[in-house]
């Protein structure tokens, strides 16, 4: 029964709802509410349906709609197999023409409507839901439907097509990332000298508007700090500081950003980023019964990730070379062939081609797995969550199932080498070194194995044996085959690097829909196509018959008439520069993602990004040479007062440093850190970083290292594109107890460049410079005297160990070299990060010092 | 400054009562203090362990015009447990001697069957947009008994959580509220806490040099003005100094009898257990237990055997334990998934079959603090294919939990962004016929 409580938390839900709507939009008005404020009639609708108010288009999509699709489309629809009773309920048309029995509501009166009297169940005659399609709705559900009707049946759906028939109505086509890119005109704002770029021209105008200010710009230190962050994802040196406090002229500022983006770190950084996105990993997750958990090659893509950055490489090609660079290839293959020449030698585009398949292989389920391909090409590509619509329509966006299923196509015409022998080396021709030569002979030799157990397979089958036991040991020695091949690969020094690849399979075909996403469970057949949403012509949209249509696939998401591939890219930069995207959910820019706050800039931005033939590199300049990216982080009342969250960019966000720029920074602020670019995976160890970067680590996702995870490294099962932001307690106990971090501040004030320093002042200020990359000011120079003074061992670097600690010293050393020998029989090293580290023994008051250093604010957030 | 709280003034605001995680008092005296939330992720098969469906056992086989589906009669047998008769699959024989302890709730539903999407909404009430998950609307509404170590604690195996830190994070409410996430498959607790102990210096020293830091912060901070970020850093500077003690200890099942040990079973899952108990007897206020890995599209008998086998005895000795010790009453304990199976063979399993995912229907098993025992809610139809009658939905089990804990849901809330939010949106009914 429904309460009292219960019906007055109803009407309630109306308020907050409309609050949760005025929030979310607040920023910008309201934009196309859920696809719902601008519906007119048309068509089959009734001659005047008036806009509805965002509290009965919110309460119809969340309380009403999901209801019915659930409940009722099965038999009212036109989804639905055979309409039952004449009665559609997907449109506003359809409710109030009704079925056989006449129409189904009457707007504003529920005890009249049959819709109402229906899931009442108080009529013997007309029960609905009936029992056998899931039964009485809840008297909370049933309490909605009355609320809805006595408010007037409010309904905010885009009226079905006159035609009808099959065809899905969809929902939320009005939605804003669906309508077509257009670049708007600069908004007309007072000049004024904060204004450098069109940009600041934006936020300026919607800063004006709100009656606030934006931020004055950071002093040159804050400045070469952030964008040194931002784009190698490391310190400043302080020679690369004094260069730019020392150059006063206009472009100064532009002058760092060219040379950082001309550094090849800065392909390490941004492929971290899209690393994320692309579910990267270096083993499978869940392999198929007799297989080898790992991917040998993982990292070659990981290293086409870096060098396309680096060579800022056109959006466009970057994206196709990741779906189809194998058919890129054969095509160029084709031509040099028609002109009587070689082949290419060179096929590291190959590995890109990691992008699809470095996922999750769900025990070699293959519908999963296409599932997995089709949601990392929406999500990080389109910003949108098509995986959703693998066994209903999507709920909230226009995707139908057989828009899944044209994709669906398009990969289940797709397959993978038959083991990693078949996967194509990066380079076509090699050398023949002593190494080769041996990698080679064991190769064969695998692979003669490889094939004699085939054929016992093959045999068992022929001769329908059934012997478990003879089975049993024919799997086990796949099993092992399997992993010496891998071994093989990720260790031999011969082994010529290779890429995991897709090719297309000989004879492609169209595919089922597959209802409730179930396997045999066969619906229509469906072309091979693009989604209809955003499609250039969505009537006549094309076929694509040629091969699995990946191709034809990228250049649909390419085409510069895709309204929503620019916005989705342009979106994830400006993310990682500002902090929060212009919409905050950069995975998802449907109906279910945040609206933009400045959607004006955002199109600005995406259409000047396509105008520049998708150049990366670009759209950094154009963000970071604005006044907006260059503010400083300081509050200010006025501001924290009217916008607290800054969503109109009055200053610049304080960001915490992700794990892999807390890492890098300790081994370049060490200066340890190996520049080397790409290459084989390194495993991190209890005896240290090493001195490869982060984004060199081995990532097991069944397993990834605990300290990643602290530093909220995100599941590498899925795409992200945004990283959680945790302050946990762990993260704390790393830097305050880690012996990394401990001996990295040793190794600093050890070195004779610190060591030689006469006056203590001074020692202060050299950690400050390279810690914080600033001076420090008097203040922080007398408490940093004060706390080394203060130590009980005094002020020397060299602490007198007494016999005890000496004694406990060679202990551990003693079981940190057992526990590493150990470990490295296993093959593997369970112990924390760095947690053996060469023990240097007490810390001095020096070392202290630095160490506090890191564990404060400053070292860990980008101002 | 505006009342974080907006209507609900019976939540004291952090700042003024000394420290965000000291013990506060709800609405009105809860009988739960701590909940200890097993979550079984994958979607666990309803009729095989908690939902006994002789009807569907009866069509196995057969077509039951259910979406066109084969229907798939259990192969496992229930029987009656206790003065309740509750019937349980032998799959949870273990726990089902606890029968009058538990209310078992069959008319679970959800909204999408997806795992991802699913598992983030049981965990947060929100399907899309990063909400404050179950465990931080806790702490943040009792704050915890135990100052020396995080409130809100998530217990996992090596992988990363499916939603990851989202299931167990704070989203706008204060970062001091997110869960801490601790690997317990790891062998020793320096490898579950990591960095836990200071090879370094004593401990005098390590306060100066913190008391220090957060003179530096105080400095820095007068140059960006207030960040809630930075504070709630300073916070897990401090608790990560007082876990240092306690943390160690609590971690460390081989503090137990070896008879409590051997109860709870030498497994994974059985340490999780332990380790959730010690928590919660220490004063931690909300424990999330993942055990995943119930997807059973396939070879279902086999896998799903494998999966309960490895929670019933750990489950049954917990209850025992908390019972003994009489820590029942104020622990909820909460075993279930993120959505339930459907009654029919899932297509893709051959002879080894399966069950395909199901949002209309799955179970939900509550123990302790506040809970009725011995009670079934609620039920599905005649073939588990849909929860039936005394339907709860997601949104209905957090009104219900929060109930335990001694909160109304509608009031117990947050002002982010000019709204007041709340774990259940517009939505929930506390689920009456199962409290105590």
């Amino acid at each position: 029964m429904p309460t009292p409580d219960a019906r007055r938390s109803d009407r309630r839900r109306g308020c907050a709802l409309a609050a949760a709507v005025a929030q979310a939009s607040w920023a910008i008005g309201v934009v196309a509410l859920l696809g719902a404020t601008t519906v007119a009639g048309r068509a089959a609708a009734p001659a005047s349906v008036p806009a509805i108010s965002a509290t009965d288009a919110a309460f119809f999509d969340t309380r009403i709609r999901p209801v019915l699709s659930d409940q009722c489309f099965k038999c009212h629809s036109h989804s639905a197999d055979r309409i039952k009773g004449g009665l559609m309920l997907d449109s506003q048309a359809g409710l109030l023409q009704g079925g056989n029995s006449g129409p189904a509501l009457v707007a504003g009166k529920p005890d009249e409507s049959l819709l109402i009297q229906a899931i009442r169940y108080t009529d013997e005659e007309l029960r609905m839901p009936p029992a056998s399609h899931g039964g009485k709705l809840t008297d909370a559900q049933i309490a909605d439907f009355e609320e809805w009707v006595k408010r007037g049946a409010p309904d905010p759906r885009v009226p079905a097509s006159a035609s009808g028939g099959a065809q899905y109505a969809g929902v939320g086509k009005k939605h804003w990332s669906f309508q077509p890119l257009k670049k708007p005109a600069l908004p007309k704002v007072e000049s004024n000298l904060w204004i450098q770029s069109p940009v600041d021209a934006f936020v300026y105008a919607r800063l004006d508007a709100a009656g606030l200010r934006p931020s004055p710009l950071a002093d040159k230190r804050t400045l070469i700090r952030r964008a040194t962050f931002d784009l190698i994802g490391l310190p400043p040196t302080e020679a690369e500081i004094q260069a730019f406090l020392a150059d006063t002229s206009p472009d100064a500022f532009a002058k760092v950003v060219d040379r950082l983006l001309a550094s090849p770190h800065y392909g390490e950084r941004w492929a971290r980023y899209w690393m994320d996105v692309a579910r990267y990993s270096d083993t499978k997750g869940d392999p198929p019964r007799r297989d080898d958990p790992r991917f040998p090659y993982a990292w070659t893509y990981r290293d086409y990730l870096i060098s396309s950055f680096n060579a800022d490489k056109p959006y466009a090609q970057f994206v196709t070379e990741q779906l189809a660079a194998d058919i890129l290839l054969k095509n160029a293959g084709a031509q040099t062939k028609a002109k009587k020449q070689p082949p290419p030698q060179d096929q590291t585009t190959l590995a890109a081609l990691g992008f699809l398949r470095l996922g999750n292989q769900h025990d070699g389920r293959r519908n999963d797995i296409i599932d997995d391909r089709i949601d990392v090409t929406s999500k990080a590509f389109l910003g949108l969550t098509v995986s959703c619509a693998r066994c209903h329509d999507h709920k909230f966006d226009p995707i139908p199932t057989a828009d899944y299923y044209s994709l669906y196509g398009v990969f289940a015409n797709t397959q993978e080498p038959a083991g990693v022998f078949r996967e194509p080396t990066l380079q076509l021709m090699m050398q023949r070194t002593p190494d080769l030569v041996d990698y080679l002979a064991k190769s064969q030799a695998l692979q003669k194995q490889a094939g004699e157990l085939q054929a016992k397979f093959l045999e068992m089958r022929r001769n329908r044996e059934r012997d478990p036991q003879k089975r049993r040991e024919l799997v086990r020695s796949e099993g092992v085959l399997q992993r010496d091949i891998a071994n093989l690969e990720i260790t031999h020094p011969g082994a010529p690097a290779r890429a995991h690849v897709v090719i297309d399979v000989p004879k492609p075909k169209d595919y089922p829909i597959l209802n409730r996403g179930e396997a045999q469970n066969t619906g229509a057949m469906v072309p091979r196509r693009f989604l209809e949403i955003l499609s250039p012509n969505p009537k006549k949209r094309e076929v694509w018959r040629t091969g699995s249509g990946r191709l034809e696939l990228a250049a649909a998401i390419t085409d510069p008439k895709n309204p929503i591939t620019a916005r989705v890219l342009v979106n994830r930069i400006w993310q990682q520069h500002f902090g929060t995207g212009l919409i905050a959910t950069p995975d998802d820019l449907g109906n279910m993602g945040g609206l933009p706050t400045h959607p004006e800039l955002l199109d600005w931005l995406a259409a000047s990004f396509n105008e520049s033939g998708g150049s990366i590199k670009q759209l950094h300049r154009t963000m970071l040479l604005s006044s907006t990216y260059q503010q400083q982080s300081l509050a200010n009342e006025a501001g924290m007062a009217a916008d607290p969250d800054n969503h109109l960019l009055w200053r610049a966000n304080l960001r915490r440093l992700d794990f892999e720029q807390v890492y890098d920074s300790l081994l370049s602020i060490a200066g340890t850190l190996d520049p080397t670019l790409g290459g084989k995976p390194v495993t991190p160890s209890s005896a240290g970083f090493g001195h490869r970067r982060a984004v060199y680590f081995y990532i097991d996702r069944r397993n990834p290292p605990e300290l990643l995870t602290q530093f909220d490294f995100p599941n590498p099962d899925t795409p992200s594109g945004t990283r959680y932001h945790t302050t946990v307690p762990q993260q704390a106990l790393f830097l305050m107890n880690s012996p990394l971090v401990i001996e990295t501040a040793r190794k600093l004030t050890h070195q004779p460049s610190f060591s030689d320093l006469s006056s203590d002042q001074s020692r202060v200020r050299s950690l400050y410079l390279t810690i914080f990359q600033r001076a420090p000011t008097d203040a922080e120079v007398a408490l940093g005297l004060a706390y080394v003074r203060a130590n009980p061992t005094g002020l020397d670097l060299d602490v007198p160990q007494t016999p005890g600690m000496k004694a406990a010293l060679n202990k551990r050393r003693n079981q940190r070299q057992a526990m590493a020998a150990a470990a490295g029989m296993r093959g593997m090293d369970q112990r924390p990060i760095g947690a053996n580290v060469e023990n240097g023994g007490p810390m001095d008051a020096w070392t202290k010092l630095a160490h506090a250093l890191f564990q404060t604010n400053e070292a860990m957030y980008v101002n | 400054m505006l009342d974080p709280l907006g209507m609900s003034a019976a939540v004291p605001d952090a700042a003024t009562a000394g420290g965000p995680l000291l013990p506060k008092a709800p609405h009105f005296p809860g009988k739960a203090k701590a909940v200890i939330h097993i979550f079984a992720q994958g979607a666990p098969s309803h009729v095989d362990t908690w939902d006994p469906k002789a009807t569907l056992n009866k069509h196995d086989g057969k077509s039951i015009g259910i979406e066109g589906g084969v229907a798939m009669g259990s192969p496992f047998a229930f029987q009656r447990y206790g003065k309740s008769g509750t019937e349980v699959s032998e799959l949870f024989a273990k726990t089902a001697q606890h029968a009058d302890d538990l209310a078992v709730v069959r008319s679970m539903y959800t909204d999408i069957p997806a795992h991802d999407v699913a598992t983030v909404f049981m965990n947060t009430g929100s399907l899309r947009i990063t909400r404050p998950s179950l465990g931080s609307w806790t702490v943040y509404g009792l704050g915890t008994e135990n100052q020396n170590l995080p409130g809100f604690i998530s217990l996992r195996g090596n992988r990363i959580p499916v939603g990851g830190a989202t299931t167990y994070g704070s989203a706008f409410l204060p970062g001091v509220y997110q869960g801490s996430s601790v690997n317990t498959s790891a062998q020793t607790v320096q490898q579950m806490i990591q960095n836990i102990r200071n090879a370094y210096v004593s401990k005098t020293e390590q306060r100066r040099q913190l008391d220090f830091v957060h003179q530096l912060n105080q400095l820095h901070s007068k140059t960006l003005a207030s960040e809630a970020a930075l504070e709630s850093r300073l916070e897990s500077y401090e608790i990560a100094f007082r876990m240092q003690t306690e943390a160690t200890d609590v971690f460390d099942i081989n503090k137990e009898p070896a008879d409590v040990r051997a109860a709870y079973g030498n497994t994974q899952q059985g340490k999780q257990l332990l380790i959730a108990r010690r928590l919660v007897e220490r004063g931690v206020r909300f424990v999330q237990v993942w055990h995943d890995g119930w997807d059973h599209h396939q070879d279902l008998a086999d896998r799903i055997t494998q999966k309960a086998g490895e929670i019933d005895q750990p489950l049954a000795a917990l209850i025992a334990d908390l019972k003994l010790r009489g820590m029942l009453d104020s622990t909820l304990v909460i075993w279930g998934g993120e959505f339930g199976r459907k009654p029919t063979r899932d297509r893709n399993g051959g002879d080894n079959p399966g069950r395909d995912h199901n949002a209309k229907a799955f179970s939900i098993v509550m123990a302790g603090g506040g809970v009725k025992g011995g009670i079934v809610h609620g039920t599905t139809d005649e073939f588990g294919n849909a929860a039936v009658h005394d339907k709860v939905h997601v949104h209905d089990l957090h009104a219900t939990v929060l109930h335990c804990l001694g909160f109304d849901h509608t009031r117990l809330t947050y002002r982010y962004n000019g709204r007041d939010f709340r774990l259940t949106d517009v939505s929930g009914n506390v689920v009456k016929g199962i409290l105590a």
